[in-house]
């Protein structure tokens, strides 16, 4: 890539730059609002693990949200997902630089994830420079450039995990055979073996954290929800942290918090909880305030999203090829991949699971507009709801990185007009 | 004879009248070599005659792109209601929705989609060679037929003499004294997915045979290479050469990359391992993880050997896998010296005009240097 073009808008290091700023939340958090501390620590064990990672002698692994993170730990690597560095800066004006550095690259088209990623690594922000990629081919066309393209500009070793779009048996066979062959990649870029014994714990941890979301989401199938919506967007981190003990307390602490709630008949709005949101497409992660913010001017609860970050499968950890056959597994069921990245229709399955166990009535398809392919399918799934269950989906577009696209308000203000008439039609009687 | 070919034919209405099967396919990654062995007919899919695709936007929305928008409509509008069977691949994340689509409102008796690896790696070509199994199977269920190894082997045969007489159609749009045009060779390309391989070849030698003889083409002020999405629309390309270019080759799943590289044999191989292993080894389009200095080193050799002038790069819009290859070679192509228009498609052309401008300035810009 030009160097012109990198040093002349060369300003932030970006890790420490984000470490920063968590920092700065853990410490508010633990000052302001202590009994919510854990929700803070997830998110500083997280960028905590990625920025002293070079410090603490640890290879730094840029990796998929799907791709087990079991694996790179295993080798006494670091995982990081750089979705992850984007959304962090969603709700503010820091990703612009980023989306329009990448807009001169890329077609505008690609989703923000996608063309913010690009864009920092085109910048020379990301000064701490990953070692490797290990990533999979899922869940979009968009993401799909961003890892070759990183592999690209910021010249380091890349193997990319080809993930099959039906889910079946053999596709889960491919993965595990492509799995050990990436241990072969790991044990080059980070001098260390592959040592099973570390592994089978590894997993054993990630088995944890998985059956915790599991009882975290059966505890939202509850009325009153016990478990606040904006939970959900946090969830969503666990996917790159499975194997961690972060992951494990976060959760643990999350179904104590629900458990404790509904031990005392609590829910999460302030009156008695009136509509069961599914949320069936992407969070709104510039703007995750408006999930609390509908739990407070509606008392409406997002109980689960659709693309199902609901729980991952339990692997078996008897052998080592049951160890890899269930990471290879889980690779093509973890949320979003099994969701909405594959065939429309075990995805319309699941969204047809999720309303019937959380007890939905009200279903929104918050569209960011770059998962395009989830737009392609959204008749059929808005369709299916709407025969089986008679209602309708509230339809909007947004895109959750850049805030240019759509404020907070104009979301609000459509959010508010759907459900003023839902509060209406529940007053004659027909919700 | 006209080059340009309707989506049902003549072609397409005799076989049907011999009782026999039609199999389309979207995306040049599904080997139709295996239609072929089964003694169907296989048609490629595409978005041509679409003038409104309405009924394909309310299905997969204005995000997609319009290619598939297209082909829905296509589709929608029985303009492939001759079609026994449909093979769709994971080409793409809009061609997998076009197939989620059509699954649920498609009336095909045979409705099949089929993972395509995105790596060429030996576990992947082992993959894709269970998948083609699948597909093998399918298509001798849909046909009565047994698709044996000698039937295989002989529908290879025809493909590579399809793919070399197509290779040889472009030596005529080479050095000095070229004599046929980027809007004719898309036309026999498509002329080619269209129709039995056995009658379209001999159509080809003898175009082939007939434009050897013509005068050259002089009044071009550029040599073109078009890059990029699908174009499937020869009246796009001839936008260009109305404005002063001549589209000399192109790196386009429905020009060059259909047929280009023979399926090749190695020793101890079956027909179908054959086959898996070539369709992963193409060069294509940016779907392939790690083809893409290849793919490359490819566009760059053919831009060298055709002796290009600039490079047109269509991208569809909402392309992702296209619109994101210019962070890749834009840089190289600077290197190289060849000059780059970039512009954004819609399947169904309405802005030929505008199109015209940027080309006929593209080529003024070159002519100028």
């Amino acid at each position: 890539m030009s160097d012109a073009k990198n040093t002349e808008i060369r300003e932030i290091d970006l890790l420490p730059d984000v470490h920063k700023e968590v920092v700065k939340m853990y410490s508010y958090m633990k000052e302001k609002h202590p009994g919510r501390l854990w929700m803070a620590k997830l998110q500083m064990d997280h960028w905590d693990d990625i920025c002293t990672a070079h410090e603490r002698g640890k290879k730094l692994i840029l990796t998929s949200t799907n791709t087990p993170a079991e694996l790179i730990y295993a080798f006494d690597a670091v995982p990081f997902v750089p979705e992850t560095l984007i959304m962090r800066y969603a709700n503010s004006d820091k990703t612009f630089k980023y989306l329009d550095l990448a807009d001169q690259y890329v077609s505008h088209q690609l989703c923000s994830i996608n063309r913010g990623q690009i864009g920092y690594y085109l910048s020379g922000d990301l000064r701490m420079k990953p070692d490797a990629i290990l990533a999979t081919v899922t869940p979009c066309d968009s993401s799909r450039v961003a890892y070759t393209a990183a592999a690209k500009i910021l010249d380091i070793p890349s193997f990319c995990l080809d993930t099959p779009y039906r889910q079946d048996e053999r596709g889960y066979g491919y993965l595990a055979e492509q799995l050990k062959e990436a241990c072969k990649f790991l044990e080059e870029v980070t001098g260390n073996k592959l040592d099973m014994d570390k592994l089978k714990e590894i997993v054993e941890r990630g088995n944890k954290a998985a059956r915790l979301l599991t009882a975290c989401s059966k505890l939202r199938q509850i009325t009153p929800c016990p478990l606040p919506g904006s939970l959900l967007v946090l969830n969503e981190m666990v996917g790159g942290m499975m194997g961690s003990q972060g992951a494990v307390d976060f959760l643990q602490a999350e179904y104590d918090y629900g458990v404790k709630n509904l031990a005392a008949g609590k829910g999460v709005t302030p009156g008695p909880e009136e509509f069961r949101v599914i949320w069936v497409q992407n969070m709104l992660w510039n703007n995750a305030g408006i999930v609390g913010w509908m739990e407070k001017a509606f008392n409406a609860v997002l109980v689960m999203d659709g693309f199902g970050y609901e729980g991952y499968k339990v692997i078996d950890t008897s052998s080592e090829d049951s160890i890899f056959l269930g990471l290879g597994q889980r690779t093509l069921n973890s949320p979003m991949v099994h969701g909405a990245a594959g065939p429309a229709e075990p995805w319309i399955r699941m969204v047809d699971r999720m309303i019937g166990e959380y007890k939905v009535n009200v279903s929104m398809f918050a569209g960011h507009v770059g998962c395009k392919h989830t737009w392609a399918a959204s008749k059929l799934v808005k369709d299916y709801i709407y025969e089986k269950y008679g209602l309708p989906t509230l339809t909007f577009d947004e895109d959750g990185i850049d805030i240019r696209y759509q404020t907070a308000d104009q979301i609000k203000a459509v959010i508010t007009e759907y459900m003023e008439t839902l509060i209406e039609n529940k007053k004659k009687g027909n919700l | 004879m006209k080059p340009t070919i309707a989506i049902g034919n003549e072609y397409i209405e005799s076989w049907k009248k011999a009782g026999k099967k039609v199999v389309g396919t979207v995306c040049c990654h599904i080997p139709e070599e295996l239609i072929h062995a089964a003694g169907m007919l296989p048609i490629r899919i595409r978005g041509t005659e679409c003038t409104d695709d309405r009924d394909g936007e309310t299905w997969m929305t204005g995000y997609t792109c319009g290619f598939c928008r297209a082909c829905l409509q296509n589709l929608i509008d029985g303009k492939y209601n001759f079609l026994d069977g449909i093979i769709v691949s994971d080409g793409c994340m809009f061609i997998q929705r076009l197939y989620d689509n059509w699954a649920v409102i498609g009336n095909t008796e045979c409705k099949l989609n089929i993972n395509i690896p995105r790596n060429h790696d030996k576990l992947a070509v082992n993959y894709f060679k269970d998948e083609l199994q699948i597909v093998k199977e399918t298509m001798e269920k849909l046909s009565g037929n047994e698709i044996t190894e000698e039937k295989l082997n002989a529908s290879i045969d025809l493909y590579n003499q399809t793919r070399a007489l197509i290779r040889e159609m472009f030596t005529l749009t080479k050095g000095n004294e070229p004599k046929i045009t980027g809007t004719e060779t898309l036309q026999w390309t498509i002329r080619a997915m269209s129709m039995p391989k056995e009658i379209y070849n001999e159509e080809l030698r003898a175009f082939i045979d007939e434009a050897k003889q013509r005068e050259p083409i002089t009044n071009y002020g550029a040599r073109l290479m078009m890059i990029g999405s699908a174009v499937d629309d020869p009246e796009y390309v001839r936008i260009f050469e109305e404005h002063g270019g001549l589209i000399v080759t192109d790196y386009n799943c429905y020009g060059t990359r259909y047929l280009w590289s023979d399926v090749t044999r190695q020793e101890g191989e079956s027909a179908i391992e054959s086959i898996a292993r070539s369709y992963l080894e193409k060069l294509t389009c940016p779907r392939m993880t790690d083809l893409h200095d290849e793919m490359y080193e490819d566009m760059l050799g053919l831009a060298r050997e055709f002796d290009v002038d600039g490079i047109v790069y269509v991208r569809l819009k909402n392309c992702c896998l296209w619109g994101g290859e210019s962070v890749f070679f834009y840089d190289k192509f600077e290197k190289e010296g060849i000059p780059v228009l970039t512009l954004e498609k819609e399947e169904i052309t309405t802005n030929a005009g505008q199109v015209g401008v940027r080309a006929e300035a593209f080529v003024e810009m070159i002519e100028g240097n």
